[in-house]
């Protein structure tokens, strides 16, 4: 048996809410990924990526519908619920207060990356999550 | 004429790397040689069959005096929260390969999925780095 560090098994619930965003998962699927109950899941998955699994998950489900809005010509309720999120509404609020304008301004505003630049998805999809921010620090900036 | 030869990545266990790297990934053994006068230094690398010139070192994490203690631990955990590189592999049938690696036990991150510049998917070794298999494709100039 080989010694695995502790936070191996956060990085697969972490690998979880990458690759399978698209679906109705939760935290409490990422705990069960990291086997670990969700308290001290979601404890120990801040101390070491720095923010709570619930904005991870969040953040990437935007990052991805943000990718969708600049490269295809998909309407934002099929991005909405392509990338997991249950409703047009939330996914709308939530997009326009992360990301500083609504799904349709910011298609309007970036060209597809590809148009400039071969990027891999993976680097895309690190450097475009977004910050997470709650409606407590929103103070309609753009951002940040 | 300078060219790539080997790069090198971390590994929790050589052992295990070597058995996931040649058993589930399918690559050769390209060296694998143990120095007593280097303390047991284990020189291990593999590469894919068609490259005979290009390896990857899987390299254990030293302990002192190659690497203090602190540096080691500090190795360790960005290696397992995932943060210690890439291996970016190419296949020129990426849904076939992802089909033959997860027949061998691979666990894939990303199912291969449409990108703007090919096919591509992803997995880890059994100590976190991350290695994604991308089947590119010319992209016509616009």
């Amino acid at each position: 048996m080989v010694f695995a560090p502790p936070a191996r098994h956060l990085l697969r619930a972490k690998d979880l809410a990458d690759g399978r965003y698209a679906n109705p998962l939760g935290v409490d699927d990422l705990a069960r990924a990291a086997r670990l109950s969700r308290a001290h899941f979601s404890r120990e998955f801040r101390r070491t990526f720095g923010e709570s699994p619930h904005a991870y998950l969040l953040t990437r489900r935007l990052e991805r519908a943000a990718a969708l809005l600049r490269t295809t010509d998909h309407s934002v309720a099929e991005v909405c619920f392509s990338v997991g999120f249950q409703s047009v509404g939330s996914f709308t609020t939530t997009f326009t207060r992360v990301y500083g304008m609504s799904p349709t301004a910011y298609r309007a505003a970036f060209p597809p990356a590809a148009d400039r630049a071969l990027i891999p998805t993976c680097v895309l999809r690190a450097f475009g999550r977004p910050q997470h921010r709650t409606f407590r620090e929103d103070n309609g900036s753009g951002r940040t | 004429m300078i060219k790539i030869s080997t790069a090198q990545v971390w590994v929790n266990d050589q052992d295990e790397a070597l058995a996931f790297y040649t058993k589930k990934l399918g690559f050769d053994v390209r060296s694998d040689v143990t120095v007593p006068e280097l303390g047991n230094f284990r020189w291990l690398t593999v590469g894919p069959a068609e490259q005979p010139d290009i390896a990857i070192a899987l390299m254990a994490i030293p302990g002192p005096p190659v690497m203090d203690a602190e540096t080691a631990g500090q190795v360790r955990s960005l290696m397992s929260k995932g943060y210690s590189g890439t291996i970016f592999l190419t296949t020129d049938d990426c849904q076939a390969s992802y089909e033959e690696l997860r027949s061998r036990g691979v666990d894939f991150v990303d199912q291969p999925e449409e990108r703007p510049y090919g096919i591509d998917s992803s997995f880890r070794d059994p100590s976190g780095n991350h290695i994604r298999l991308t089947e590119v494709r010319e992209v016509a100039k616009v």
